[in-house]
């Protein structure tokens, strides 16, 4: 077991293999990141060390050692309860909110220790923005929910600089033209997926380098489904993406690379096409051919 | 039944463990469905009567209030022409104010004046009037002065200081009666009694009856009641006034004490407080308090507030300090159901931004809690405004025959005043007061009902 553990954490991937199989849409917008590019001439963006997460008495993540490179997108797949979600949580420290929660081991963004007692968390928060499962519009206007987070942290200073800040998010999230009429009507009267774009496009108003996904398109039906993976593509040309997801397909489509997270551990981390082809686990075949999970 | 259908077992074993038949099925199925809706229209019977029991007590309730309370309203008034006799209102001219006079001065012979006219016998004036429509009145005065109640004689004294210039002239005045001839005209006592069991004698009765017939004494809407404060030496014009500013000064200080303490300690509890004994044992505390029978809480108030803070006794500020313990931990059970029952993808949302934890209740969670909060605080006065044992240990129970100016003077508040109304020895004239004063009270509870339901539906926001 602890053997296959520490595997693990050497097999961060060495190159990035074709992205083939299971990606569906190349990335036209990423042309800087080929195929052949080495890992290590990547920059890292965040990286963490030993990572335990503890609720109450009991440990639910064992020690993850992750690096983050700038402008991928990385999914997390694996079993519930494997801790992929706790683990996303930990990268903003949304995990502060649950009292119970205590978080062991380093997290650094750019460098930066995100868990250093002397970094404002709101400031973390707004370089690591999230998107959660369910979406979570504020019942206010659609206009109100974009301008909420660039006037928190006072980025516009003019009334216009924030109507921009609005239309340029809504822009970058594909939700423009569909609301762009009804921008005073509450943001909770928009379909679901409209909702989940809303959502993206509040988490980018406020310029985060790296958005969180907690399963974004669980709660969607397919079409919108697609319609968010379309955006992250497009979103990954200037944020870096981590996308957890339970939809294994939806992995291979959206993700650069993946991870692989089974009972708190980090199985396997390696290039999407990779992951889905040739994994190096026998527990990550057996949860990607759907033996258990 | 069901090891019976199942069609796993051994067929052969027992007759009854065979497979059963389609038809075997279906009658033991259309047996256990009577049994079934047989239960249902029990259980549904039995809500519907409960429903109506309970519906039946309050029918009850409400009509006996309202057939006894009703016409309390309208009270016995006589309507006589008084002749403003300069020789009764011997007093000297109202003070003028000197040239070179202070203000105290003249303020302090004002008032002298005002006692002198106070001193004036105002009963003869109202004998001489009754002696003109029973000219047999004349001949017994203290009769004559029972058929119009004794704080009457201070409505012709404010009349004569309001206005001098009527000395000398006739006025038509409106008085309410002796409650008793109220009592005797409204048919509240039984007519068939002797004489030795009336409380008036036969000749004021037979008075008041005639007057009644010509129109001189007439059921009038009742001011006093809403005017003044309680009396016991004038009964007929004892009213809420007092009790009713007194409730009103409590509830302004439960409003300023228990709610802004109550959400505070709520809005903190709920969404600042980490989880540990400490705020465990808080919560369990909190609810807890809110069962304490609510007398302990006078106990406490006649204590820490009378005894060691020294504030005055029967006073509005110890009762509203009072109520406002007992109502603090309604308006934070409730205002913490509300905050709970805020979704917490709300605050995920905010934190998620970057709000910091304040920013996320003040600017999100907040304004979706205020119609709950608002409810809670509302119901929660409504709570304290129908409370009266806690107010008994504090000296409100005393009789007071003024209104409070301000929170510190002795008053008495609603409730009490009901238990005192209904404690009054003229029974029959003060059940209607009684139940006229519950009407008041009632209809103030469901004034603040409705403002709750109002703000609710104002601030409700939808998603």
């Amino acid at each position: 077991m602890n053997n296959e553990l520490d595997m693990s954490r050497t097999v961060a991937p060495a190159t990035e293999a074709s992205r083939g199989a299971g990606t569906a849409v190349p990335t036209p917008q990423a042309p800087t990141r080929s195929a052949v590019k080495p890992e290590s001439a990547a920059r890292v963006k965040m990286k963490t060390e030993n990572v335990k997460v503890y609720y109450g008495e009991a440990e639910a993540l064992h020690g993850i050692d992750m690096a983050i490179l700038e402008n991928e997108v990385i999914s997390f797949i694996g079993p519930s309860g494997c801790g992929k979600s706790t683990f996303l949580r930990c990268l903003n420290r949304m995990n502060d909110t649950i009292d119970t929660a205590r978080v062991t081991g380093t997290i650094t963004l750019d460098g930066q220790d995100i868990y250093d007692p002397s970094l404002d968390v709101v400031l973390l928060r707004a370089q690591v923005g999230m998107v959660f499962q369910k979406p979570n519009p504020f019942p206010k206007s659609i206009f109100e929910n974009i301008a909420y987070g660039p006037r928190l942290h006072g980025l516009a200073s003019r009334k216009a600089d924030l109507a921009d800040i609005v239309e340029s998010s809504l822009r970058r999230a594909g939700l423009w033209d569909e609301v762009k009429d009804r921008l005073h009507q509450p943001g909770t009267g928009l379909s679901g997926g409209q909702q989940q774009r809303l959502c993206i496009a509040r988490a980018i108003a406020v310029s985060p380098e790296v958005i969180l996904m907690d399963e974004p398109c669980s709660a969607l039906d397919p079409i919108a489904t697609s319609i968010i993976e379309e955006l992250i593509h497009e979103l990954k040309e200037n944020f870096t993406i981590v996308i957890v997801t339970h939809n294994m397909q939806q992995a291979a489509r959206v993700s650069d690379r993946t991870a692989f997270f089974h009972l708190g551990e980090l199985v396997e981390l390696a290039d999407t096409g990779q992951i889905f082809t040739n994994p190096t686990h026998k527990r990550t075949e057996d949860y990607i051919t759907g033996r258990y999970g | 039944m069901s090891t019976n259908s199942s069609t796993g077992s051994p067929a052969g074993a027992t007759s009854t463990a065979t497979t059963l038949s389609r038809e075997q099925v279906a009658t033991r199925v259309n047996a256990s469905l009577r049994r079934r809706h047989r239960q249902e229209i029990i259980f549904k019977g039995m809500g519907i009567g409960a429903t109506v029991v309970g519906l039946a007590f309050v029918a009850i309730l409400f009509i006996n209030i309202f057939s006894k309370g009703l016409p309390a309203f309208w009270q016995a008034s006589i309507t006589l022409d008084i002749y403003f006799d300069p020789e009764v209102i011997a007093i000297p001219e109202m003070p003028q104010r000197l040239s070179g006079e202070s203000g105290n001065d003249f303020r302090q012979r004002r008032v002298d004046w005002e006692n002198e006219v106070g001193l004036v016998n105002f009963n003869r004036l109202i004998q001489a009037a009754l002696a003109k429509v029973i000219p047999e009145a004349a001949g017994h005065p203290r009769d004559a002065a029972r058929m119009v109640t004794s704080g009457e004689r201070i409505a012709l004294r404010r009349l004569v200081i309001a206005d001098p210039s009527i000395i000398g002239q006739t006025r038509r005045v409106t008085l309410y009666t002796d409650a008793n001839i109220d009592v005797w005209l409204k048919g509240n006592i039984d007519r068939s009694l002797p004489d030795g069991q009336q409380m008036l004698n036969s000749r004021v009765r037979e008075w008041a009856d005639r007057l009644y017939e010509d129109g001189t004494i007439s059921l009038r809407f009742s001011t006093a009641l809403f005017q003044n404060p309680d009396s016991r030496s004038s009964l007929a014009s004892a009213g809420l006034r007092g009790a009713f500013m007194g409730s009103l000064y409590m509830m302004l200080i439960v409003l300023l004490v228990a709610v802004p303490l109550g959400v505070a300690s709520a809005i903190y509890l709920e969404e600042f407080a980490s989880r540990n004994r400490l705020t465990d044992l808080i919560e369990v505390n909190i609810n807890n308090l809110a069962a304490v029978p609510s007398i302990i809480f006078g106990l406490l108030g006649a204590a820490v507030f009378i005894n060691y803070f020294k504030l005055p006794f029967s006073a509005p500020i110890v009762g509203g300090l009072v109520l406002s313990l007992m109502t603090l931990p309604t308006v934070i059970i409730t205002t913490r159901a509300t905050l709970k029952a805020i979704p917490p993808s709300i605050r995920h949302a905010a934190l998620g931004i970057g709000a910091s934890r304040t920013q996320a209740v003040f600017h999100h969670v907040l304004p979706l809690a205020i119609p709950g909060i608002l409810t809670g605080a509302i119901i929660g006065m409504a709570q304290a405004l129908g409370e009266t044992a806690p107010l008994l240990l504090i000296g409100m129970n005393a009789f007071v025959a003024s209104v409070p100016s301000t929170p510190f003077d002795q008053s008495n508040a609603l409730p009490v005043q009901i238990y005192l109304w209904q404690g009054n020895e003229l029974r029959n004239f003060f059940e209607g007061r009684t139940s006229a004063a519950i009407i008041v009270l009632l209809a103030l509870m469901l004034s603040l009902n409705g403002l709750a339901i109002w703000l609710r539906k104002r601030f409700e926001t939808r998603w």
